[in-house]
């Protein structure tokens, strides 16, 4: 039975656009630069110090609680919602137990580097290399879970078989903690209910006496951000003395807000927000993982803003929204040289996603829903990332209102497609219940938010260089080393299927060897750096008396993504056209080529960029060929299992991982030379996709994404023309709505920019399907006369 | 069956003997602005007119061109080995490839198949219904949910009657929408029998002076007029497109004689203004001739408008840019 009442929906409620405290708050979020703050690393070192005889619990518990005293905390200007994560806005707190030396070594040029620059001052290098990096060395996470992989495991990683930089470096994150229970029952009721956890506890019994650890650790970190926030209130209370009246009654209610939450419920919408944002914020300062996700907010927040929205107003409502999305926009997190690479852009993936199904099978759209993507067009910052759900029953003015989000060219909305995610969740083990309430972590990674551990970045994994070492007899060109198992050199191959069962047997070995390092790291993150404040928000990891990372949720997976689909399908397409069905080539002569990089043979090259099928044009050819190849690393990684007694998941998608992981991949049987970036995600090669998105979409929905349950993703570009009018509107609603009738997991629209176009205009190879589209006419924008194509970015210039 | 599998089926070069045969240069899957939603465009080659501002140059000749795409080519002068009549062009110190001698071509397609580049191109490839229908089932779900269907353009696609009709009574049998976009210059026996199989007909009124059009289009407009007076008798539902090219039809007193037209045919369901762009240039490069408008600027965002506004006054839904 339906419990859902019909609420009507007022879409005028998200007609507002930024107000003049959001403009300002904006304007003043830009003029900050990224910054090291030594603040936490200084003050973790020496809570460490001093907790060198209590078990890891306590010791992370008492760390916490110290940073949180410790560490500087201001309110700015017009902030309506407060809480900062490091000493200015933007700046990345360290993060020294996961790792350092990477730091260490690249603390110089950290303001120097291409992508994601953090300025440092040199006193802050002076704490770090005085205080912080002589306690750490030998001390980290990463350097334990080293330790726990074999040679063979290491040489994989080292050649760019795959990486799990993400977590052996880093906190895990990739999770969504149980809000709704922060805000019905506040940190008390969770300090309440660890205390009963421990009332029932056997004291002679070992496995109670870790338990206990466990729970007093919880206890310690939730009053710890109950103090936290009163430190706000004692601050606005200070700066309301000196303020305007206007200002003074705002600082004022703050100060109430932060002594009330997140200690006690909330009530009210301004009051939930604040009780989120604490709980969002302590979790981004416990850890550094990433992907800390919001999910279901319209879902979770509707109680408050229901009561509250004749008292507040639609304009005041979308105000605080909007704060908080920019509140948000600020977390950050300084990575490694090559990680920046794979993650570039100061990404943090808080992932919000609105509509959907309820845990009923209704459609959960509300007003809420339409707000927060309305707060998405209005702040127009990277994030947090805003996704939206479809299904069935998705009301015309959701669809419209994500629309027309997506044609502003954020690259939001993500979309999602609940008529695969539901099953694919199902076939997992998740209930029904909660297999409807799913939410996605990070990129696009689906999960039930409050009880799941899902490690969903847990690995990438290069599928090309897989094939690389099929054709090479498992030695590593790259490299000049034997990487893999001897599977037979290509003059062995009589047949297609000789090459496919090589590359099935590299993908065995090298599939293995990745499920084997994700352990080591999961092992060591139980052993070193469980997280009490993050676990007590996560099912039932009370009950259990466990952390998160010792399996204490409901749910527990691990997804090594797969990257490279379109240049393994497009590869081993070539090698079965020219080499066995039409005999144009042998193997070993293309071999011969690609080990020269094509040197000299530019007419074998061009023959396989162009007379070759390819991968997302609709070619059943090609396409067949794509999805073989990816069931094949789907099927290895399925068979393992993790820890935390959770199994492995496979996903498609690569961040933006497919540029670092194509650097190591010699020349391809696509024709692609040796280093260029791989395929993104399960999107065709940049340049093969000449038929356009709706060929696109076919050839995408042919991959079996249910299996895929860790998740893919699709880019699709548009022209700003294409989009244009109610017209255009209806256009994107329509290819989306294909897609997913056809079975489509994800996708998400770029609109082509000015710069997209220029990009097109130096490098017309990756840009070979970039159609120019007027009434009655089509041309390749890359063909087109420079002038002309001049006139067409100066055109989108206006658009845009 | 997709156009990528018919662009390198060398079989598709040969006229077949099979009936009935279209000859096409394009199958443009997401047309966007042909007729509402999204279309499969169908390009057909052959044309009556020759407007000064073709966009699709290649659509003009009733048969097979061939077109080189400098920027593709890497020089391996494999065309020039395979040509029997020594039709591939050099420059002076015959070490670059710089063309294709039209004169000379006998449109044999041995250097399009020898050209792995894709420099070199045979436009124009016959196509057979089920092959149409093939290509067009692929995309049926999108043209469903946003209210497109499929389109024959060119080129002049009456001009190739049998062809077109079979078509579109294999797309009406599949409960496709049908436009068909024409410029009319054609006798009315030979339109007549295709018009009941069409659900939208997109058609030009690129001048109303008979000696103007003759100027611009290379033919008089008064068997075009006929022809929409005629059809609008019929009430078949059409959408006027009026390509505003700078200096040669933009004149009000042209622009309010084209309104008034419309003004008195009921069935004209909108108007699409398509401001002149110099998109074909590249495409008559690419041909090996010239541009007959190479100085003509695109119209002003102000003309644009107010040429839309002028129809606004004689049709509801008028739109800059087609729909
Ligand atoms: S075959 Fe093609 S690429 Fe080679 S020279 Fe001729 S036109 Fe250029
Ligand atoms: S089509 Fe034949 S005749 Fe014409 S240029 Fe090519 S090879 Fe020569």
């Amino acid at each position: 039975m339906s419990q859902k009442q019909t609420v009507q929906i007022n879409s005028a409620v998200a007609d507002h656009g930024p107000s003049d405290r959001v403009e300002q708050v904006k304007a003043r979020f830009l003029t900050y630069t990224p910054e090291v703050c030594p603040e936490r690393a200084r003050l973790i070192t020496e809570s460490y110090k001093e907790t060198e005889a209590l078990p890891m619990h306590l010791r992370r518990a008492k760390a916490l609680e110290k940073v949180l005293a410790g560490m500087s905390i201001f309110i700015e200007d017009d902030e309506l919602i407060v809480g900062n994560q490091c000493s200015k806005p933007r700046s990345t707190p360290i993060f020294p137990e996961f790792s350092c030396q990477w730091l260490e070594d690249e603390l110089d040029r950290l303001a120097k580097r291409q992508a994601d620059v953090f300025l440092i001052s040199e006193e802050t290098k002076a704490i770090l290399r005085d205080e912080v990096f002589p306690y750490w060395a030998g001390k980290t996470n990463q350097e334990y879970a080293t330790s726990l992989m074999t040679p063979e495991a290491l040489d994989a990683q080292g050649a760019g078989v795959f990486t799990v930089g993400n977590y052996y470096f880093n906190g895990v994150g990739h999770i969504s903690v149980d809000y709704k229970k922060v805000l019905e029952k506040g940190l008390e009721g969770i300090v309440a209910e660890a205390d009963a956890a421990k009332a029932s506890l056997d004291c002679a019994d070992p496995e109670d006496m870790k338990k206990r650890q466990f729970l007093d650790a919880v206890i310690i970190s939730n009053k710890a951000v109950i103090a936290f926030a009163n430190r706000f209130a004692d601050e606005a209370e200070r700066l309301a003395a000196g303020a305007d009246a206007a200002r003074k009654a705002e600082l004022l209610e703050v100060a109430r807000i932060c002594r009330k939450v997140p200690a006690q419920p909330a009530e009210g919408l301004q009051e939930a927000l604040q009780s989120f944002w604490f709980v969002q914020l302590v979790i981004q300062i416990e850890s550094n993982g990433h992907s800390i996700s919001p999910m279901r907010m319209d879902q979770y927040l509707y109680p408050y803003y229901a009561a509250d929205k004749e008292n507040l107003g639609a304009e005041k409502v979308q105000e605080l929204m909007d704060l908080l999305w920019i509140k948000m926009a600020g977390i950050n997190k300084v990575r490694d040289e090559n990680s920046t690479q794979a993650f570039g852009g100061y990404p943090m993936f808080q992932n919000i996603i609105v509509g959907g199904v309820d845990r009923h099978g209704e459609d959960a759209t509300n007003e809420l829903s339409l707000v927060m993507m309305q707060a998405t067009a209005n702040t127009a910052l990277y994030a947090p990332s805003l996704s939206v759900r479809i299904h069935e029953g998705t009301p015309t003015l959701f669809w419209k209102k994500a629309a027309e989000v997506a044609r502003l060219g954020l690259g939001m909305p993500a979309w999602y497609n609940d008529r695969v995610i539901v099953p694919a969740l199902l076939s997992r083990g998740l209930s029904l219940e909660d297999a409807r309430d799913y939410g996605i972590i990070g990129c696009v990674e689906p999960q039930v938010g409050g009880k799941t551990e899902g490690w969903h970045d847990a690995a990438f994994f290069s599928m090309s260089k897989v094939l690389e070492l099929a054709l090479n007899n498992g030695y590593d060109p790259m490299g000049k080393a034997q990487l893999g198992p001897q599977t037979g050199s290509v003059e062995d191959f009589k047949t297609f299927d000789d090459v496919v069962a090589a590359y099935q047997k590299q993908m065995e070995y090298f599939v293995k060897l990745l499920c084997h390092s994700d352990n080591a790291v999961d092992l060591a993150h139980a052993k070193n750096v469980p997280l009490p404040f993050l676990s007590g928000m996560v099912e039932d990891c009370i009950g259990r008396g466990k952390s998160v990372q010792e399996g204490g949720a409901i749910y527990n997976f691990t997804g090594p993504q797969g990257v490279g689909v379109a240049n393994v399908g497009d590869s081993l397409a070539a090698i079965k056209k020219f080499c066995f069905d039409e005999q144009v080539v042998s193997l070993p002569e293309l071999k011969a080529a690609m080990d020269k990089d094509f040197e000299g043979a530019e007419e074998l090259r061009q023959m396989l960029v162009n007379r070759a099928p390819k991968y997302g044009n609709d070619d059943d050819y090609a396409d067949e060929v794509a999805v073989m190849a990816t069931d094949i690393y789907c099927a290895e990684v399925e068979k393992y299992r993790n820890p935390r007694k959770g199994i492995f998941q496979p996903g498609l998608y690569p961040v933006s991982a497919n540029v670092p992981l194509g650097s190591v991949v010699a020349a391809t049987p696509d024709g692609r030379k040796c280093g260029q970036p791989l395929a993104d995600g399960v999107s065709p090669q940049g340049g093969f996709d000449v038929s356009g998105p709706t060929a696109t979409v076919c050839s995408v929905a042919k991959l079996d994404h249910t299996v895929a349950s860790n998740g893919t993703l699709l880019n699709q570009k548009f022209s700003p023309d294409s989009l244009a009018g109610e017209d255009g509107l209806q256009k994107l609603i329509a290819v989306t709505d294909t897609f997913f009738k056809r079975g489509g997991f994800h996708v998400q629209y770029n609109v082509v920019s000015r710069k997209v176009l220029e990009d097109a205009q130096a490098n017309p190879d990756n840009y070979r399907g970039l159609v120019v589209r007027v009434a009655g006419y089509s041309a390749f924008f890359t063909v087109l006369d420079k002038s002309i194509q001049n006139d067409i970015i100066s055109r989108t210039e206006q658009v845009a | 069956m997709n156009w990528t599998d018919k662009l390198y089926d060398f079989d598709a070069l040969q006229k077949p003997d099979w009936e009935p045969k279209g000859l096409v240069f394009d199958v443009q899957r997401f047309a966007i602005h042909d007729g509402g939603g999204i279309r499969t465009n169908v390009f057909f080659k052959g044309c009556p007119l020759n407007c000064l501002w073709c966009q699709n140059p290649e659509s003009i000749r009733w048969r097979q061109d061939i077109s080189f795409v400098e920027q593709h080519c890497i020089q391996c002068r494999k065309c020039i080995a395979v040509c029997p009549v020594s039709a591939i062009k050099t420059d002076s110190c015959e070490e670059r490839v710089t063309g294709i001698d039209k004169e000379k071509c006998i449109l044999c397609g041995a250097c399009f198949k020898t050209c792995y580049a894709g420099a070199i191109n045979i436009i124009g490839r016959w196509l057979s219904v089920e092959d149409l229908v093939a290509m067009v089932n692929r995309d049926r779900d999108f043209y469903v949910a946003s209210g497109g269907g499929i389109t024959f353009s060119g080129g002049e696609p009456t001009g190739q009657p049998k062809f077109l009709l079979a078509a579109l009574q294999a797309m009406q049998g599949l409960g496709l929408h049908t436009a068909v976009e024409t410029c009319l210059h054609v006798p009315w026996e030979q339109l007549e029998p295709l018009l009941s199989h069409v659900d939208l007909l997109l058609t030009d009124i690129k001048h109303m002076d008979p000696e103007r059009h003759g100027a611009l289009t290379g033919v008089s407009n008064e068997l075009i007029l006929e022809n929409f007076r005629n059809i609008a008798g019929l009430g078949i539902p059409v959408r006027v497109r009026i390509p505003l090219i700078t200096g040669l039809n933009d004149d009000v007193a042209n622009l309010q004689a084209t309104a008034d037209l419309i003004a008195s045919c009921k069935n004209v369901q909108g108007v699409d203004v398509l401001p002149y762009n110099r998109l074909g240039i590249s495409k008559c490069h690419q041909l090996g001739c010239d541009y007959a408008l190479a100085d003509v600027a695109p119209p002003s965002t102000e003309s644009v408008e107010a040429t839309a506004d002028l129809f606004r006054s004689v049709a509801d839904d008028v739109t800059v840019g087609g729909m």
